[in-house]
């Protein structure tokens, strides 16, 4: 789940009647879901992983591109209309800087610039661009100002289907849900360059994907989530919706073991306690960058201490006009994965 | 030493005119020397000719031991400037400028200590019977008077050389009179050479020596 | 050791100095008088200038948005909106915003509607991008919407809409319902523009598939650079802010240097007065001088002492003129608008921008003015020989000596020889170069003149002694005539050449307005207004015999000039059209597309009668140039194109211009009545004379600055004659004692005086008038056709040729008498005896 930005231009749409309702009982079907939804509000592609060049030191990275329908124009014969607007952002985490260096772009759909297609991924936004290719692998390749990325990301274990198949709930209305599988343990090689310096990178990365039209209960202020690939091969992903004014509005998450067999967690089985926060200077954010995880699992409760690879991942995105959240790197005893924290600088719009 | 030394001057003017040749004279310090002769004869192109203001076709003239003939017209208005005096028959008084100023005007263009310019032009106009004239203008003053300002100006510096253009051409003889003994008087206790053009008795009279400008050079006069 | 003497004596020459500021304060104060008039006017006129094209700059930053680099539409007609994906992914481009830009009106209100990709802005122009009102009643607004409307905070006082409401938007010839969603806080204030979806200005105002700007943001300059000339194709062009600027300067900066030019005419006769007045002064204290020289003052004591003078004179007076200077272009801004009635910044409001650099300059010329105006006498006196200037009772006299002719020759013919070459960068430098040199060989050759216009006089009987008397004096001193009267002879002979051009580019005009305008009516709607429909209901209206239509487009040829004007209008036959008014033509072969250009458009672009030139309508094609016609109203230049031609290429046919004539029979007051009552309001009907008197006001109404300019400098000249003439003839009372010895009136006196200065006046006169009829001619042949491209006809001012010489003679005589009764009141006896 993540998701963060779009906030942006869709920020005061209301929930109008045409997009497609989220409902149970689907069947995730592949390449095509890895395609655009694109009747649906709002969409993403969502990697995240650790990276480590030659020299051993780790990195990590985030590549995300967005798929929003603002449902404007519809009618409209431009070539301009705005069907579909795509953003994208990038962020790398490199603790012997200290802070997080990112990109972001956004357009609307059209001209061949910007578009995301359906039947398999391909998502492209000004000569950014994430796709799977032929031979199953997926492909990113992101610049900006300060860095770029050349990425190609292989599958070890299959699709992780979040929820009941891929129905995965967000809030107490059965509608406020959407369609959610991740992608554990992607295998990273690629190229990391900075200041006009390429280097080769290895890592293991995560790929989320998520489609829906009405996510966030509107009493919701923000969320936790986290994705870690355990080092037995096992994967967990959690999160919380946190409610406006305090108290949690909706948790879950799930857990592979390392044979394949998934554990639903439902709300009461996920418990984020937050063990240390730092203050960002730039926004005044306070954020629980160190936290407690604890699931239950059919064996007992089991607690996964995350910790921050440095505090500041902050991504502050507001010259481009998109929100503030903290998205950062994180370990765990027994595994590496990312923690996203959203709705700490202002409540978030989705 | 001599404070003018001429030898062998020679002058033409226009094509052919020839004013004089073989012009010499001598003038030492104290001595007040008078220059008479026709019309035309160049008494006053002598003059000019002392002053560095004309050139002399042949000979040399030496102020002071110094000969004006190489010196180049910077030099020699520095040397004007500094070394001799001018009395004028129009009294040559600018003005716009008071008679004290007038009279410091030689000072003030050597030096531009205004204070001591004004000092030195007191004691001399003081001297020519002015002093309580210093801040009148010219237009205040009568032609004896004026002509009296103009030998304080010709002496305020302390030149070594005083010449003058029929000072007295333009006064009556009585006044004429006066101006002369002053101009006599100043020129023996500063201990100056003074060459005076004039057609006037009575300024031959006040002179040590009296010479005849003819084409032929001076000629001295009763001795 | 010279410079240590010459500083040594610094008390004396402080003294020198001082004692004539004391003994003639009125003279040097009427000489720094003269120089503040000529830097006030030189340096108001600039900053005006300054001040309108800092507000055109700034107008045109606003509407753009402060882009890196823009490629625009060289028509309005915009481009194919395909090339914004070539453009977006060319090398060195960062990003490209694209923008639909539409003349809109909301009532009576005009703004400037530009559709807008609020994500591409925003990374682009931000200054584009709308602010939405956080207010509780508007919640649930769209940036998206194809809507919403987003208004600058001058369009929004213009239209009187209220963010929240709704507001009704003509543009295109649509009225479309937009919903004020908020404002642009970052458009300036002053300039009314509008933002709105581009999706939606694209299918609400009938722009699809039409791009007329993309906004670029640039990582590589020289790529980009290098990539979009290939990229772009016969419809737009790359420009940047600076361009726009460049073409609203260009379209003005002939006119602006020219009247920079004129006030400078005015700062040079200031320089003249200076140089009568310092003559003067110099040659009535040459025996001073010459005295100082004696007491051992070098030369060049006697020119630092003028030069000191000039100095002072010249930092009074320009100090002076500044300040009054920048007085007066707050004025003028009030008063006549940023363009000085030139019509060059139409709205908009300047405010003056004190120009340190430009003060600076000013400052400088009048100094130079001053110097130069000093400095020149003096010379001259200090060359005197000081022991025969203290033996002559005055300057002597030798009615004999010739008079140089050749240095003025050498001028004259320098000026003529520079009047031939081209222009620089669109300026008529060598034209003004070519005034300098003429105007200068013109005052030097006045003695010259003098001489010639007096000697047959010499031997006449002239009845009176005083005449005899006035006679030789002019003719013997024809120096000191020309020092009176440089002054008077530079600004007459630019006055005159200024209304020589005038004049003959007003009857230009007035007789080319009668030639083109021999239409009953001419109607005028905005651009495009009129539909074939309404061109159908136009040409029923009963009593209408024909009514031609026409398009006018603005068509960009080159991206830093102003666009051309293209019109589409029915021609009748390929050798032209009784309205066109045809200067050359060339045959036009079949199978070819003929264009007819005007002069200003041939001057521009080097056009010539059957050559072919490529326009960038309906792609890029090629069109033979069948004739140049006159065109007065398009300084930018203009290309006619038939009508026929114009729908087969673009296939647009709209028009927004007709020129109707009436049926026999019909009355056309009537017809315009009836006419007027079939069309929408806002469209002007109107007859051939209102247009001719609209168009002649419109003339008079950007040369009256210049009038104001020459009467200045006509007025500053006079001062100058008057002055000089009462110094010179005071100068020469001690003459005047003489004659009354001799037996002379003071009636024959003053006659001798009246006689002189008329012929003194007479002899400025003539020559000023004819070293301005000379001038004109430059300025007709050389400076218009150069800084403006057009030519004319030379029509003569003989009303003021005429006026001015009789106001020149009179005010020279009434000048001489009423000095002379001052010089000759004093006693005859006295000033005989007079020292100095």
């Amino acid at each position: 789940m993540r998701a963060v930005l779009a906030a942006v231009a869709v920020a005061g749409i209301a929930a109008a009647p045409p997009y497609p309702v989220v409902r149970p009982g689907i069947r995730l079907s592949f390449p095509v879901d890895h395609g655009a939804h694109p009747a649906f509000r709002t969409e993403w592609w969502y990697v995240t992983g650790w990276l480590k060049g030659a020299d051993g030191r780790d990195v990590g990275f985030q590549v995300t591109f967005f798929r929003v329908n603002p449902h404007a124009g519809a009618n409209n014969p431009s070539r301009f209309a705005p069907h579909q607007v795509i953003f994208a952002h990038a962020a790398l985490s490199d603790p012997a800087l200290g802070r997080i260096l990112h990109a972001e772009r956004a357009a609307r759909t059209g001209f061949g610039l910007a578009g995301a297609a359906t039947g398999t991924a391909a998502v492209g936004l000004n000569g950014w661009t994430f796709r799977r290719l032929s031979d199953g692998r997926f492909a990113s390749r992101v610049s900006g100002r300060e860095f770029s990325l050349d990425l190609r990301f292989r599958p070890t274990q299959p699709p992780l289907a979040q929820g009941e198949n891929g129905y995965s709930r967000k809030g107490p209305k059965p509608e406020q849900a959407s369609y959610y599988y991740s992608v554990p343990h992607l295998s990273v090689a690629g190229t990391v360059a900075r200041a006009g310096k390429a280097e080769r990178m290895t890592g293991e990365a995560w790929l989320d994907r998520e489609w829906s039209s009405d996510y966030l209960a509107p009493d919701a202020s923000g969320w936790d989530w986290t994705g870690l690939n355990l080092d037995d091969g096992g994967a967990l992903m959690a999160f919380r919706i946190r409610r406006k004014g305090g108290g949690v509005l909706w948790a879950g998450g799930s857990y592979r073991r390392p044979d394949g067999q998934v554990i639903r967690l439902a709300p009461g089985d996920v418990t984020f306690t937050p063990k240390a926060t730092w203050r960002s200077a730039r926004t005044g954010a306070l954020y629980p960058v160190a936290q407690m995880l604890s699931v239950r699992l059919p064996g007992g409760v089991r607690r996964f201490p995350l910790q921050p690879m440095f505090s500041d991942q902050e991504v502050d995105a507001r010259a481009a006009g998109q929100p503030v959240y903290w998205e950062g790197a994180v370990r765990t005893i027994t595994g590496r994965g990312y923690l996203e924290l959203t709705g700490y600088a202002a409540d978030l719009k989705l | 030493m001599r404070a003018i030394e001429t030898c062998g001057l020679a002058k033409t003017v226009g094509i052919d005119r020839e004013l004089f040749t073989g012009l010499s004279l001598t003038v030492t310090p104290g001595e007040l020397v008078a220059i008479t002769g026709e019309s035309g004869v160049g008494k006053s192109t002598l003059l000019n000719m002392l002053a560095g203001l004309d050139d002399a076709d042949a000979g040399e003239i030496r102020i002071e031991g110094v000969a004006l003939g190489p010196l180049n017209d910077e030099t020699r208005t520095k040397l004007r400037r500094e070394r001799i005096g001018f009395v004028f028959q129009a009294f040559h008084i600018l003005p716009y400028l008071t008679l004290e100023q007038n009279v410091a005007l030689p000072l003030a263009l050597i030096s531009p200590d205004s204070a001591a310019a004004k000092a030195q032009a007191g004691v001399v106009l003081a001297e020519v019977g002015l002093g309580d004239r210093g801040r009148d203008y010219a237009r205040d003053l009568s032609g004896g008077e004026l002509q009296r300002v103009a030998i304080a100006r010709a002496l305020v510096h302390r030149p070594a050389v005083i010449l003058a253009d029929e000072p007295t051409g333009n006064l009556d003889p009585e006044t004429a009179g006066r101006v002369l003994d002053l101009l006599a008087r100043a020129v023996k206790s500063r201990g100056a050479a003074a060459v005076i053009v004039t057609h006037s008795a009575a300024t031959a009279a006040v002179a040590d020596r009296v010479l005849m400008l003819t084409a032929r050079g001076l000629t001295p006069i009763d001795g | 050791m010279a410079e240590a003497g010459l500083l040594r004596s610094r008390l004396a020459l402080a003294w020198l100095v001082a004692g004539e500021w004391r003994w003639h304060p009125g003279r040097f104060a009427a000489t720094a008088v003269a120089i503040a008039v000529g830097v006030a006017l030189g340096f108001a006129v600039h900053l005006v200038n300054g001040s309108a094209l800092a507000s055109f700059e700034q107008a045109v930053t606003g509407v753009n948005g402060a882009a890196d680099l823009q490629v625009r539409a060289r028509s309005p007609l915009g481009f194919d909106e395909r090339l914004y994906p070539r453009v977006a992914t060319a090398p060195g481009v960062a990003d490209a915003s694209p923008v639909v830009r539409l003349s809109a009106k909301a009532g009576r209100a005009r703004f400037e509607l530009l559709g807008l990709d609020v994500i591409r802005a925003a990374a682009v122009t931000p200054s584009l991008v709308g602010a939405r009102s956080s207010g509780p009643d508007t919640g649930s607004d769209d940036v998206f919407a194809g809507d919403a409307l987003f208004l600058s905070r001058t369009a929004l006082a213009a239209t009187g809409a209220r963010v929240g409401e709704r507001l009704r938007v003509l543009a295109n010839r649509r009225a479309v319902s937009l919903l004020v969603a908020g404002t642009l806080p970052g458009v300036p204030d002053g300039q009314a523009i509008g933002a709105m979806d581009i999706a939606g200005a694209q299918w609400s105002f009938g722009k699809l598939g039409r791009l007329d700007r993309l906004d670029l943001k640039l990582d590589d300059r020289t790529a980009a650079d290098t990539a979009l000339v290939r990229l772009l194709g016969a419809e737009a062009v790359v420009a940047t802010g600076e361009t726009e600027a460049r073409q609203g300067d260009a379209l003005s900066r002939a006119y602006r240097v020219n009247l920079d030019m004129l006030a400078l005419v005015a700062l040079l006769t200031g320089g003249f007065l200076v140089f009568s007045a310092q003559s003067l002064s110099v040659t009535r204290r040459l025996r001073a001088f010459a005295l100082v020289r004696t007491l051992g003052l070098p030369k060049r004591g006697i020119i630092a002492a003028v030069a000191l003078e000039g100095a002072i004179i010249g930092v009074v007076g320009a100090a002076i003129g500044l300040a009054v200077g920048y007085t007066m272009a707050v004025a003028a801004l009030r008063l006549f608008g940023g363009d000085l009635g030139g019509g060059y910044f139409a709205g908009g409001t300047a405010r003056v921008v004190f120009q340190p650099l430009a003060a600076g300059a000013f400052f400088a010329l009048g100094l130079a003015a001053a110097l130069l105006g000093s400095i020149l006498p003096a010379r001259a006196a200090a060359r005197a020989a000081p022991a025969a200037a203290l033996k002559n009772a005055g300057d002597v006299l030798d009615p004999r000596a010739p008079v140089p002719w050749r240095p003025a020759l050498l001028l004259l013919l320098g000026g003529g020889v520079a009047a031939l070459l081209p222009a620089i960068n669109g300026l008529p430098v060598f034209g003004f170069t070519a005034m300098a040199l003429l105007l200068a060989g013109g005052v030097v050759g006045v003695p010259w003149l003098v001489r010639r216009l007096l000697s047959p006089w010499q031997d006449r009987d002239l009845g009176t002694a005083p005449r005899l008397l006035a006679l030789r004096h002019v003719h013997g001193a024809p120096g000191q005539a020309a020092i009176a009267l440089c002054g008077i002879v530079a600004s007459t002979a630019l006055m005159i050449a200024m209304a020589t051009m005038v004049t003959s580019f007003r009857g230009a005009v007035d007789s080319w307005l009668g030639q083109v305008l021999s239409a009953d009516l001419y109607m005028r709607a905005d651009g495009g207004d009129l539909d074939p429909a309404a061109q159908q209901r136009i040409a029923a209206t009963p009593g209408i015999a024909r009514a031609a239509f026409s398009r006018q487009l603005p068509l960009t040829i080159v991206p830093d000039r102003p666009p051309v004007i293209l019109i589409a209008r029915p021609v009748s036959s390929n050798a032209g059209d009784p309205s066109l008014v045809l200067l050359d033509k060339a045959p036009v072969p079949a199978r070819t597309t003929p264009v007819w250009v005007s002069e200003p458009a041939a001057w521009l672009y080097g056009w010539s009668p059957g050559s072919d030139v490529a326009l960038p309508i309906g792609g890029s094609r090629r069109f033979r140039v069948a004739g140049i016609w006159r065109d007065y109203a398009r300084q930018q230049g203009a290309i006619v194109i038939r009508d026929l031609d114009y729908a087969r290429l673009t296939g647009d046919k709209l028009r927004d211009e007709a020129a109707i004539t009436v049926a026999p029979g019909f009355q056309t007051d009537v017809v315009r009545r009836s006419l007027m009552a079939r069309l929408p309001p806002g469209v002007a009907v109107t007859e051939p004379a209102t247009l001719r008197r609209f168009a002649l006001r419109l003339f008079d109404r950007s040369f009256a600055i210049t009038y104001v300019l020459e009467a200045v400098a006509i007025l500053v000249g006079l001062a100058g004659v008057a002055a000089t003439m009462s110094a010179q003839t005071i100068a020469r009372s001690k003459e005047f004692g003489m004659l009354r010895h001799l037996g002379l009136t003071r009636r024959q006196i003053t006659e001798m005086l009246a006689t002189e200065g008329a012929l003194l006046g007479l002899i400025g006169a003539v020559a000023g008038v004819a070293l301005g009829a000379l001038l004109g001619q430059v300025l007709i042949h050389v400076i218009n056709p150069q800084s403006f491209n057009w030519t004319m006809a030379t029509r003569w001012p003989f009303g003021t040729m005429v006026g001015v010489t009789a106001a020149l003679v009179g005010a020279a005589t009434m000048t001489a008498m009423l000095a002379g009764r001052r010089a000759t009141a004093s006693d005859a006896v006295a000033a005989v005896r007079e020292d100095w």
